[in-house]
C-alpha cells in the first residue's frame, strides 16, 4: 500500500500573548492509502492543529508533511488553495455550510472554484446529494435542514472534487447518538467502499474504537499511542 | 474559476444586502451626477461659445489691421500655442505703421494661400423707409460672399445679383428696427441712405479742413438675412444694418467721413486713400495660420477668428478641469462609501470567506468576488449618476431658458448650457467603475488574505 501522508517531525508553534504554544510538537505519522485513522485526544491535544495542517490550511512551523509525496510546507497559497480543492475534502463539526445557499448550491460552490461548467456542477451536486440520502432536499438552505441533513450536505460538498483523502474534524460532534451513527456509516463506506483514506479528529474513544482501524493518541501536542484495531 | 461563475456569485453577495447596495450605489451615482453634470457644463459652454464661431463662418477669413506701431494692440490675441508668435508682442517697436491702402491690398493678394483681399468698408448712415427713419452701418460686401457664412439663410429674398446693381440687403434685426412690415414684403422696395461726405476742394484741402455735406443715394431691397452680426466685429463676420455690394461702397466708402481722422486729418484723396480694415479670405481654412505669419511679415496686424477659438479653447480646458475637480469631491466622498460598505461587507462574511477558502477558493478566487462587486457598484452607480446628471442638466436648462425668454422677448430660446456627448457617457461609467474599482482594492486584498482558520472560528 502506498504512503498517502507522512509527517516527520512536525511542529506548529504560535505565539499567544507572551507565552509560546506547542500546539504540534514533532509528530511523525504515516498514514496509507485507504487507511481510517482517528486521531484521539482532549481538547488543546493537538489533534485538530495536526488535521488543518493535512488540509493545507495552515503551515507548520518546522518539519514536513506530505501528501501523496509533495511537501505542503513547501507550496504557495495557491497551490495550497489547489490542494484543498482537489486532493482533499473536509468535514467540520459545524458543517460550515454557506447559509444564504441552497443545499444544491452548497455542494457546486467548490466545483466552481475548481471551474467546472454549470451544467455539470449542478447534475453532480445533484447526484451526489442523492448518494448521502438527501435526493428531495437539494433546495433547502442549511436552516431549514436538520443537523445531520446539514453534515450530510457537507459530506456531499466535500466528495464533489473526488478527493482521495477525507478529513473529518469531530463530525459527529453537534449531532445526537442515532443521527452520528448514520453520518459515521456513511464515512465507513466512503472508506471502505470507495477507498477513500479518512482521518478523523475525535475525543470520543469509543467513536474511534468503532469506527477506525487504527486510532493515534495524542496529548500535549505529540503522539503518545499509535494502535491497529 | 470561471469568470461568469465569479460574476454571478458577486452579483448575488449584492443581491443578499439589497439595501447597503442600493444606498452605496446612490452614492456613487450622485458623485458621478455632480461630476459628469459639471463636465457636461462646461463642455456645453464651450459648445455654446465655438458655436457662435462656427456660425459666423469665418474660418477661412483673416482680418488685416494696420502694422503696429509700438503699443500693444490688445486684439492680436496674444500668448497663442505656436511658438513663432510668441514673440509677437515684443515686435520691433520702430516699425513705422504701415497703412491700409491700394498697395498693401496688392502686396497681401501676393500672399501664397491667399484668395481674396477686400476692405471693410464701413459708413454709418441714416436710412429713410416710406415714413420711417433709423440709423444703421452701411457695410460693403464682395459678390464672393455669396453662400457664405450669414448669406447662407435669408429670411426673404436672395443674395446681390452682380456688382453693378444699386442692391441691399438688410439684416433681420434692423429690418424690425426699421418698420413692422414683414420681411418678405420689403423685397422689390427701395430705401434712401443718407451720409456726411466730405467736400474736398483744393481750398479746404490745404487749410486741413473738409466741411461736411449730405449725400443721399437710394438703393433696391433684394434680400434679408437672418442671422444677427456675428461673434467678431473684426473678424469681417459682422453684419451691418444694410449692406451693398463692395464695388457700389467702395466710391461710398472714399468721399464718407467716418470717423475724426476725415474731418481733421488730411482729406482723403482717392489715390492714396486708406481703409481701417481690410479681410482675406484664405484658400483653406488651414492655411490661416502660414497667412497670417506671412501678412505680418509684411508688417501689418493680424487677428483671425482661429487665433480666438485656440484662446477659447485654452479656457475651456481649464474650466473643465476645475469643474471636473469641484465635480470629483462627491465621488471622493462616495468611494470611501464603498470602502465602507465592502469592509463592512467582509466583516459579516468572514466565515463564509473562511468556508470558500477552505473548499477550495483561491486568495484569486476571492478578490475577484469583491473586485467584481465593487465594479458592479460602479457600473450601476456610473448608470444612474449619468442619468441623474442628465435630468439635472436638463431641469436647469429648462429654468435657464424660461428665464431668459422671461427676460428677452424673442430671444435665444435653445440655450443648451449641459452637453453630453457619448465620449463623457462612456468616460463617466469607466471613470465610476475604474474609482470603484481602486476603492474596492483594499476591502479586497483584505478579504483574500483572511486566514482561513480564523475566519471559520468567526461568528
Amino acid at each position: 500500500m502506498d504512503t498517502h501522508l507522512e509527517a516527520r517531525v512536525l511542529k506548529r508553534h504560535y505565539r499567544m500573548g507572551q507565552s509560546l504554544v506547542r500546539a504540534l510538537d514533532g509528530v511523525t505519522l504515516d498514514v496509507t492509502q485507504g487507511e481510517f485513522v482517528a486521531l484521539l485526544g482532549t481538547s488543546g491535544s493537538g489533534k485538530s492543529t495536526l488535521l488543518n495542517l493535512m488540509a493545507g490550511l495552515d503551515r507548520p512551523t518546522e518539519g514536513t508533511l506530505a501528501v501523496s509525496g509533495r511537501d505542503l510546507a513547501q507550496m504557495s497559497s495557491n497551490e495550497l488553495s489547489l490542494h484543498r480543492r482537489s486532493n482533499v475534502g473536509i468535514i467540520f463539526q459545524s458543517f460550515n455550510l454557506i447559509s444564504t445557499m441552497t443545499a444544491a448550491d452548497n455542494v457546486a460552490l467548490s466545483m466552481m472554484f475548481a471551474g467546472v461548467a454549470r451544467a455539470a456542477r449542478e447534475g453532480r451536486a445533484r447526484t451526489l446529494l442523492e448518494s448521502v440520502g438527501l435526493g428531495g432536499r437539494q433546495n433547502h438552505r442549511p436552516r431549514e435542514l436538520s443537523g445531520g441533513e446539514q453534515q450530510r450536505v457537507a459530506i456531499a460538498r466535500a466528495l464533489s472534487n473526488t478527493p482521495s483523502l477525507i478529513l473529518a474534524d469531530e463530525p459527529t460532534g453537534n449531532l445526537d447518538s442515532k443521527t452520528s451513527k448514520e453520518i459515521m456509516a456513511l464515512l465507513k463506506a466512503l472508506n471502505e467502499r470507495d477507498g477513500k483514506t479518512v482521518v478523523m479528529v475525535t475525543h470520543d474513544a469509543n467513536l474511534a474504537a468503532a469506527y477506525a482501524r487504527r486510532t493515534v493518541t495524542m496529548l500535549d501536542g505529540q503522539i503518545i499511542s499509535d494502535s491497529r484495531a | 474559476m470561471i469568470v461568469s461563475d465569479t460574476i454571478s456569485l458577486a452579483l448575488r453577495n449584492l443581491g443578499q444586502a439589497k439595501l447597503r447596495t442600493t444606498l452605496t450605489t446612490l452614492g456613487v451615482a450622485i458623485g458621478i451626477a455632480s461630476l459628469a453634470g459639471m463636465v457636461s457644463l462646461g463642455v456645453g459652454l464651450e459648445e455654446q461659445t465655438v458655436g457662435r464661431f462656427m456660425s459666423s463662418g469665418v474660418f477661412d477669413s483673416v482680418t488685416v489691421l494696420p502694422g503696429q506701431t509700438g503699443g500693444a494692440f490688445g486684439l492680436g490675441g496674444r500668448g497663442r500655442g505656436r511658438g513663432a508668435n510668441r514673440d509677437r508682442g515684443t515686435a520691433p517697436p520702430e516699425t513705422p505703421r504701415k497703412p491700409l491702402d491700394d498697395a498693401a491690398i496688392a502686396e497681401i493678394a501676393a500672399v501664397p494661400d491667399v484668395k481674396e483681399v477686400y476692405p471693410n468698408i464701413a459708413v454709418p448712415i441714416e436710412v429713410q423707409f416710406e415714413q420711417e427713419q433709423a440709423f444703421a452701418t452701411l457695410s460693403g460686401v464682395p459678390l464672393s460672399q455669396r453662400d457664405q457664412g450669414a448669406f447662407q439663410t435669408f429670411a426673404a429674398g436672395t443674395f446681390f445679383a452682380d456688382d453693378s446693381t444699386r442692391a441691399c440687403i438688410l439684416t433681420l434685426e434692423f429690418v424690425r428696427r426699421l418698420t413692422t412690415k414683414a420681411a418678405q414684403a420689403l423685397i422689390g422696395q427701395d430705401i434712401t441712405i443718407g451720409y456726411a461726405a466730405a467736400a474736398v476742394t483744393p481750398a479746404n484741402a490745404a487749410a486741413g479742413m473738409a466741411p461736411p455735406r449730405r449725400v443721399t443715394q437710394s438703393f433696391t431691397i433684394v434680400g434679408i438675412v437672418e442671422r444677427p452680426g456675428g461673434a467678431l466685429p473684426l473678424a469681417g463676420g459682422n453684419l451691418s444694418g444694410v449692406m451693398i455690394p463692395l464695388e457700389q461702397a467702395r466710391p461710398i466708402g472714399a468721399e464718407a467721413i467716418v470717423g475724426r481722422q476725415s474731418i481733421l486729418g488730411t482729406p482723403p484723396a482717392a489715390a492714396n486713400r486708406t481703409y481701417n480694415s481690410l479681410t482675406i479670405k484664405v484658400r483653406r481654412a488651414a492655411a490661416v495660420p502660414d497667412v497670417q505669419e506671412r501678412v505680418k511679415a509684411l508688417g501689418f496686424t493680424t487677428f483671425s477668428v482661429q487665433d480666438a477659438l485656440e484662446n477659447a479653447k485654452r479656457v475651456f480646458v481649464i474650466l473643465d478641469i476645475v469643474l471636473g475637480l469641484i465635480g470629483s469631491i462627491a465621488l471622493a466622498v462616495s468611494s470611501l462609501g464603498i470602502v465602507n460598505t465592502m469592509v463592512m461587507s467582509i466583516l459579516e462574511r468572514t466565515r463564509e470567506i473562511g468556508i470558500m477558502k477552505a473548499i477550495g477558493g483561491s486568495d484569486a478566487d476571492v478578490r475577484g468576488i469583491f473586485l467584481v462587486e465593487a465594479s458592479a457598484i460602479g457600473f450601476l452607480g456610473g448608470i444612474s449618476g449619468v442619468g441623474l446628471g442628465w435630468l439635472v442638466g436638463r431641469v436647469i436648462n429648462f429654468g435657464a431658458n424660461w428665464y431668459v425668454r422671461s427676460q428677452q422677448a424673442g430671444g435665444p430660446t435653445d440655450l443648451n448650457l449641459f452637453a453630453l456627448p457619448l465620449w463623457l457617457i462612456g468616460g463617466a461609467i469607466g471613470f465610476s467603475i475604474l474609482v470603484s474599482l481602486i476603492a474596492g482594492s483594499y476591502p479586497a486584498r483584505r478579504a483574500a488574505r483572511l486566514d482561513p482558520i480564523q475566519a471559520l472560528r468567526h461568528d
